[in-house]
């Protein structure tokens, strides 16, 4: 057998479909194996996820606040000013608006401004990102956010600080019912965010904030 | 401006590299040279066996934690499989709704053709500057290299990869790229390419990696990604990452790459909740990765960041006639690298011995059928065929068993030497004559015994045997064999 890079060209599928015995496409399409909910779901439970997610989150290192809506805006303040950060970055979201984050921000006196009215270049001397979820996973303990022309993919990325904001509707059990509701939302993109960004490849050492936000902060409304 | 390098460093230094192996690559490759060198690197020995011991006892945890371990493993391979035996479908469905999104697809047969279709997009942008994250095909096809000499400037983001990158090396591991340096090789480095003072804090290099690549995403035109997964249903990608640089690849430049094999297929989103319960466990103990994207497609109306243009490069490279071999099943392999963490030969040797890009038990496995068995024929025997590769995969590929295949090949396509086969041959003549077998064992029993002078050990044995006593003494043989014992024993109870 001789594979490798000494494969000559020729159409691609054609070559598959002949390795696997066929002359021409399939009729109908192939039935994948069932996923029986006892084996892929780990988290069979809907009592008990925020406590669940908080617990999974602090194991991979990121620090969860529970905090009443009318204290959320202060909170996030206090914790800024103990990271020392000044320039915030948020998306431009509804339900920020109505907690009232970004103005609270701005009287506060952090310099506080929404992806909508930045470049993306501009972000990059951002101190702290801080955005709402798509979805927040128990499981895991994972962050879920998906990109828009108001939310942008590098607000959770690109400053070194970077705070979520979770809404207890927000919980999910488990991954399984993440994919179920990304399928029901109409297959748009994620990123699942599950501490903060870390390397281990200089002797297996562990460094947090490599390339991504070397801290996050999830506060958690009650 | 491409990364220029002001010394090679594996001459600067004593350190181990690949360099020290590349003479056995491609053709001429023996594997019985490179692992003797291998084994006898103390340096080398050392850093791989932590390193990897560390990821294999990880695992081990999150395994036992993880309930229906066996039940789900057994489904990941069942699902991977099944994408396999229906490949061209769910290629043409994932080509569909690539499309759908926005994405272009394009299918390379080898590696030149991926290299020129991914340099053709770029001359085609005008795209100058390249981030890449990591990935085991692009490793395959030596793209950056190759993109570099292009004149495109290129720079590897994975704090590992990037290391490999200033070293003119090669990653040594599928997950942990440079299991084979230490920190003070390391350190030694950067310091030299940086032009600092030498500091062996982990996380003070990282840090200095760190603010070198930031100003590369930020002035980056050109992403590249490999792929985990592609979800044929939805016609995504999925990539797994710890440290953010695959993230800055999707969101930064306005032209997005993911380059990725043509087996990495699953047919639906819901997939992924089995295969990433078992990704990140198997690869380096934990339950999730840091950052988990899919992603595919370009961006939206209005959207800031997020490429402009996408392409998908699905290549083949040797897969479809390994798809139409008995070895169909390796295809289902996830790169999670828990076979090699799990080899007691990995362990001794590390990546480098083993002469291509993919090491340990599962690239003793696929080397051969990429490169040519002829070409690697003493990697099937790289192998004590302990099992412990079978039982750490996580889509349980039975890897043990297609070794024994493959040692078969080379015994019919007459691959193994001529002295294997006469030795082999007398053994089986030897076999048939039970008299001869015996009077032979006995001839041995008798000579050995007459070297152990009494003490009950042989200190040494002669020529071709030499090897065995040369650490340790080796144990004569009983004065009666176990078939007299048995046979005197049976006439006793009569």
């Amino acid at each position: 057998m001789s594979g490798g890079s000494n494969q000559p060209a020729g159409d691609v599928l054609e070559r598959v479909r002949r390795a696997l015995g066929r002359r021409e496409g399939l009729k109908e399409a192939p039935i994948p194996p069932q996923l029986p909910e006892h084996i892929v779901r780990l988290v069979q439970s809907e009592i008990g996820l925020a406590e669940l997610f908080a617990r999974r989150a602090e194991e991979n290192k990121m620090h969860v606040v529970g905090v009443r809506v009318e204290e959320l805006v202060a909170k996030v303040g206090e914790y800024l000013r103990e990271e020392e950060c000044r320039r915030i970055a948020l998306p431009k979201s509804g339900f920020l608006e109505r907690l009232n984050v970004v103005k609270g921000l701005g009287a506060m006196g952090f310099e506080a401004r929404v992806w909508t009215e930045m470049t993306l270049d501009e972000l990059y001397e951002y101190d702290c990102g801080v955005t709402d979820v798509y979805a927040a996973v128990a499981e895991t303990g994972s962050l879920v956010v998906r990109s828009s022309a108001d939310h942008g993919r590098a607000l959770s990325l690109v400053p070194a600080v970077y705070v979520a904001i979770v809404e207890p509707k927000n919980l999910l059990a488990d991954l399984v019912d993440l994919f179920e509701k990304m399928g029901r939302d109409g297959g748009g993109g994620a990123t699942i965010i599950t501490g903060p960004s870390k390397t281990a490849d200089i002797e297996m050492d562990l460094v947090v904030g490599v390339h991504g936000p070397g801290k996050v902060q999830v506060f958690m409304l009650k | 401006m491409a990364i220029k390098l002001p010394v090679h460093s594996s001459q600067a230094h004593d350190i181990p590299h690949a360099a020290d192996y590349e003479a056995g690559f491609g053709e001429h490759f023996d594997f019985n040279e490179a692992s003797t060198k291998a084994a006898g690197d103390e340096r080398l020995k050392k850093s791989v066996n932590y390193a990897v011991l560390k990821q294999y006892i990880a695992r081990q945890e999150q395994m036992r934690d993880l309930p229906n371990a066996e039940e789900l493993r057994t489904l990941a391979g069942e699902i991977k499989q099944h994408a396999l035996d229906h490949l061209d479908y769910y290629l043409e469905q994932l080509k569909e709704n690539v499309e759908k999104r926005g994405g272009r697809v394009h299918f390379a047969s080898n590696a030149t053709e991926a290299r020129q279709i991914i340099m053709k997009i770029a001359r085609g942008a005008g795209c100058k500057r390249v981030i890449k994250s990591k990935s085991m095909v692009s490793e395959e096809i030596e793209l950056a290299h190759h993109m570099e000499a292009a004149g495109l400037d290129v720079v590897e983001t994975d704090l590992g990869e990037f290391i490999v990158q200033i070293d003119h090396d090669k990653p040594s591991h599928i997950v942990a790229p440079i299991v084979h340096k230490d920190r003070k090789s390391i350190a030694t480095l950067f310091s030299k390419y940086f032009g600092t003072p030498y500091n062996e804090d982990a996380k003070a290099m990282t840090m200095q990696a760190r603010k070198h690549l930031r100003g590369k995403f930020r002035e980056a035109d050109f992403g590249m990604t490999g792929g985990n997964f592609l979800v044929a249903d939805t016609g995504q990608i999925c990539v797994v990452e710890n440290e953010g640089n695959a993230r800055q690849s999707m969101t930064t430049p306005r032209v997005l790459v993911s380059l990725v094999g043509i087996e990495k297929v699953v047919p639906r989103l819901a997939d992924l909740s089995v295969m990433l319960k078992l990704l990140a466990r198997s690869a380096t103990g934990q339950a999730m990765t840091i950052y988990t994207s899919i992603f595919g497609g370009t961006r939206g109306a209005g959207e800031k960041d997020g490429p402009e243009e996408f392409h998908l490069v699905l290549m083949d490279n040797g897969r479809s006639e390994i798809l139409a071999s008995e070895y169909r099943e390796t295809l289902r392999c996830i790169r999670c690298g828990a076979c090699l963490n799990a080899c007691p030969i990995y362990r001794k040797i590390g990546g480098h011995a083993y002469g291509y890009v993919y090491s340990g038990p599962i690239g003793a496995l696929i080397t051969p059928l990429f490169q040519g068995l002829e070409n690697y024929k003493d990697l099937p025997q790289a192998s004590s065929l302990c099992g412990a590769c079978y039982e750490a995969c996580p889509v349980k590929i039975n890897i043990p068993l297609h070794l024994i295949n493959m040692r078969r090949d080379i015994v019919n396509s007459q691959l193994n030497g001529f002295w294997e086969r006469v030795v082999y041959r007398m053994w089986a003549w030897g076999l048939k004559w039970p008299v001869l077998y015996k009077l032979i064992g006995e001839m041995q029993k008798i000579d050995l015994r007459r070297r152990a002078k009494g003490s009950g050990w042989v200190e040494k044995l002669p020529k071709v045997a030499a090897g065995w006593t040369q650490i340790r003494d080796m144990p004569a043989p009983a004065g009666r064999t176990f078939h007299q014992m048995w046979k005197k024993r049976k006439k006793g109870r009569a």
